[in-house]
């Protein structure tokens, strides 16, 4: 069993030394961190506070790096790497040199943004909508452009806890427009704040039960995380302080919630064993469904078998199931011993935890293939029912035209004889020159008469094959108005049934290439492989060839496929046309078949 | 003489029967469908139709019933390549005057059925 959709597993291989550095890196930015901040108590700064903000950039380097180990195509973790990083770095703010201060104090602010963009690119990574991007980017554009141009006017003499090393950013210091430019920081806070909330809103009312399961723990911590910052803006002194605080312990557990999200895949585990145990006394056929559905937890599930002669996936009913990606389901194909057997066609957030559909569709191949037999036989019972229907009406197709043929053609001829040689009989007497002329004429009528009953005769059965395939075929190229290569292999005769067969592929084909095709030449190839008959006609001509409904070809499929033969046409546009069809030899014979086929020799 | 419109779908047909009816008939015209064999037949006002019974659209009883409706109605003669015996009933609720098998049309057929 594999899966073939994506694999987790798919990690370079130096993946694991990358994350022990990044885990290093980490390690020495948080006692670094540590260090500035215990050292830097004096600028409004608080223990609590230095603490908790080196406790939440630890959380999330960490759980960044166990993201991207288990997820390495999904930005998630490098993104809570990023963040873990910058918490780190807003502790350059303490330093007392100037450039690692004005560091600082850029970066101060950037977590928030990073963490907005998590959320929302949660659980895939990706932004997912215009209004997502727009909101991410006006994010960053306040937390950086608005950040860097208040910092261009702000002189730091007279704040709290100053003297402090030199803004290295600064260009005049100007309260009045320091003070305008945080205003409009704060105002583009709020409409990022409250924008975001409503996409978050929106998302959840929308999500499937899989997904909300999946994005609830990331979402309550980071809406927590949002309520305390907002709350700490709101109020001052020590109130504000221990709201800061704890809203970087909340920010703590953002990383935390998304590993849960992670953990619920070995939950589900649990889950997978319990599917074994079902699998082992499932009742009937639609049960395993219901099973699959309980043990990924999508009551929206649906499964499509593979059915390789159609090329097509099929329903438990056997009808043609269409498993191209319809909006909002995703499609995950299941093999059993290396064949592919069914597709789940499933909510999309199940794709975020491929190793729970892996589990479920290793339980479960063996009984997707048992059911995948069942599909089977059923598309291949309705097809033979539809074979069979087409088979009895192309015969009274067949029949029509030839009353019609027969009405049109040859019988009119007649008719009109008859009543010329009763003329003639009657001028015989009286003007015997022109009875010689209207016998004439009707001699010339007569011949028509019988060319015509010849080929209805020849519709009807080409008697030519009394004298062997080969012959036959001769006559139908001789009759062919593109120019035709003949290759007949000899050998033993084949039964009558696959020499008729044979016979009504070349020549509806040849047909074909003759209408259709603007070739300049055809061949055909009658070949013996491995106890089957062999019948290729190949064309240089536009190509573009379908089996459709109601086709002469769909009528070749089924004459050929009657006998236990298989019929395949390749035609690509500008490319010609080639039938292959391909009969077995060891065609068991119906009674009528061998005494028609004994008559037919004499 | 009399007069005669010939309809037949079949042109080797209508130039065969021309010929056989020439001895005792004048031909006024033909047509190759039962619309046309209606329209000709009001402004031709021939004595005799010979008409076929299998015509595209219309078909020869639907111009029978047709002409029936005129004015000093010609005389409606069928004519098939068909069974008789497949036709009969059709035939028989026809107000045609009568059927004659195609192969044996000639002059002398149509007359003994119209005296």
């Amino acid at each position: 069993m594999s899966i073939a959709a994506r694999s987790a597993y798919g990690l370079s291989r130096h993946a694991r030394p990358v994350a022990i550095g990044v885990a290093v890196c980490a390690a020495a930015a948080a006692i670094a961190g540590a260090v500035a901040l215990t050292r830097g108590e004096a600028r409004g700064q608080t223990t609590v506070l230095a603490v908790t903000t080196i406790v939440a950039g630890c959380t999330f380097v960490a759980g960044g790096i166990v993201a991207w180990l288990r997820r390495p195509a999904n930005l998630t973790g490098p993104l809570m790497m990023v963040a873990g990083f910058l918490l780190f770095g807003t502790s350059m703010a303490q330093a007392q040199q100037s450039l690692p201060f004005t560091v600082g104090l850029v970066i101060g602010a950037v977590p928030a943004a990073v963490v907005a963009q998590l959320v929302l690119a949660f659980p895939d990574g990706r932004l997912h909508s215009r209004w997502e991007r727009l909101v991410v980017g006006a994010a960053y554009v306040d937390v950086v452009v608005l950040q860097v141009a208040m910092l261009m006017f702000m002189g730091f003499e007279h704040i709290n806890g100053c003297p402090c090393p030199d803004n290295l950013l600064l260009i005049r210091d100007d309260a009045r427009i320091h003070s305008a430019l945080m205003g409009s920081q704060r105002v583009l806070t709020v409409v990022v704040t409250a924008a975001l909330a409503v996409l978050l809103a929106r998302r959840w009312r929308a999500a499937s039960a899989p997904l909300r399961r999946a994005i609830a723990p990331v979402l309550w911590t980071t809406a927590v995380t949002i309520v305390l910052l907002v709350a700490a803006e709101l109020t001052t002194d020590a109130v504000s302080r221990g709201l800061a605080a704890a809203s970087r312990i909340a920010l703590a557990t953002v990383p935390i919630a998304y590993l849960l999200g992670l953990f619920t895949a070995r939950i589900a585990r649990v889950s997978v064993s319990d599917l074994v145990v079902e699998l082992g006394r499932l009742p009937g056929p639609g049960q395993l469904r219901i099973a699959l559905a309980r043990a990924l937890r999508d009551p929206s599930l649906e499964l499509a078998y593979w059915i390789p002669d159609l090329e097509t996936y099929v329903g438990l009913d056997g009808q043609p199931v269409d498993v191209g990606a319809a909006p909002g389901r995703a499609v995950t194909v299941v093999e059993h011993g290396g064949r592919r057997v069914a597709a789940l066609i499933h909510d999309p957030a199940l794709g975020e935890n491929p190793e729970l559909l892996g589990a479920v569709g290793s339980a479960a191949g063996l009984a997707l293939e048992n059911e995948r037999l069942q599909a089977e036989l059923r598309a291949q019972l309705e097809e033979l029912r539809d074979s069979r229907a087409r088979i009895v009406e192309a015969g009274d197709i067949a029949r029509r035209r030839l009353e019609r043929n027969l009405h049109d053609g040859a019988q009119q001829r007649l008719v009109a004889l008859s009543v010329a040689l009763g003329l003639a009989e009657r001028k015989l007497t009286t003007d015997a020159q022109q009875a010689a002329a209207m016998l004439q004429a009707a001699r010339g009528e007569l011949t028509v008469a019988l060319e015509e009953l010849r080929e209805i005769a020849r519709g009807l059965h080409p008697a030519i094959l009394s004298r062997g395939l080969a012959v036959a075929l001769e006559g139908v190229a001789e009759r062919s108005p593109v120019p035709v290569q003949l290759h007949v292999d000899g050998g033993a005769r084949p039964p009558p049934s696959v020499e008729a067969a044979a016979y009504y592929v070349v020549s509806e084909a040849l047909t074909n290439v003759a209408r259709y095709a603007h070739a300049s030449a055809a061949t055909v190839r009658v070949a013996r492989d491995a106890g089957r008959l062999r019948v290729e006609v190949s064309d240089d001509g536009l190509g573009g060839a379908t089996i459709t409904k109601g086709s002469g070809l769909q009528g070749l499929r089924d004459r050929v496929e009657a006998i236990g033969g298989h019929l395949e046409v390749q035609s690509q546009h500008g490319r010609g046309t080639r039938v292959i069809a391909v009969l077995p030899l060891q065609h068991r014979e119906t009674t009528a078949e061998t005494e028609l086929g004994d008559a037919n020799r004499d | 003489m009399r007069t005669v419109l010939i309809v037949d779908d079949h042109a080797s047909f209508r130039a065969i029967a021309r010929a056989a009816l020439a001895e005792r008939f004048t031909v006024v015209g033909e047509a190759v469908d039962g619309v046309e064999a209606v329209a000709r037949a009001t402004e031709l006002r021939p004595d005799v139709v010979l008409v076929d019974v299998g015509l595209p659209g219309l078909d020869g009883f639907g111009v029978a019933a047709a002409l029936a409706t005129l004015d000093d109605p010609p005389q409606v003669v069928l004519t098939s390549s068909r069974d008789r015996r497949d036709l009969e009933p059709l035939i028989r609720d026809s107000p045609a005057l009568g059927f004659v098998a195609k192969e044996r049309l000639s002059a002398t057929a149509l007359g003994e059925l119209l005296a």
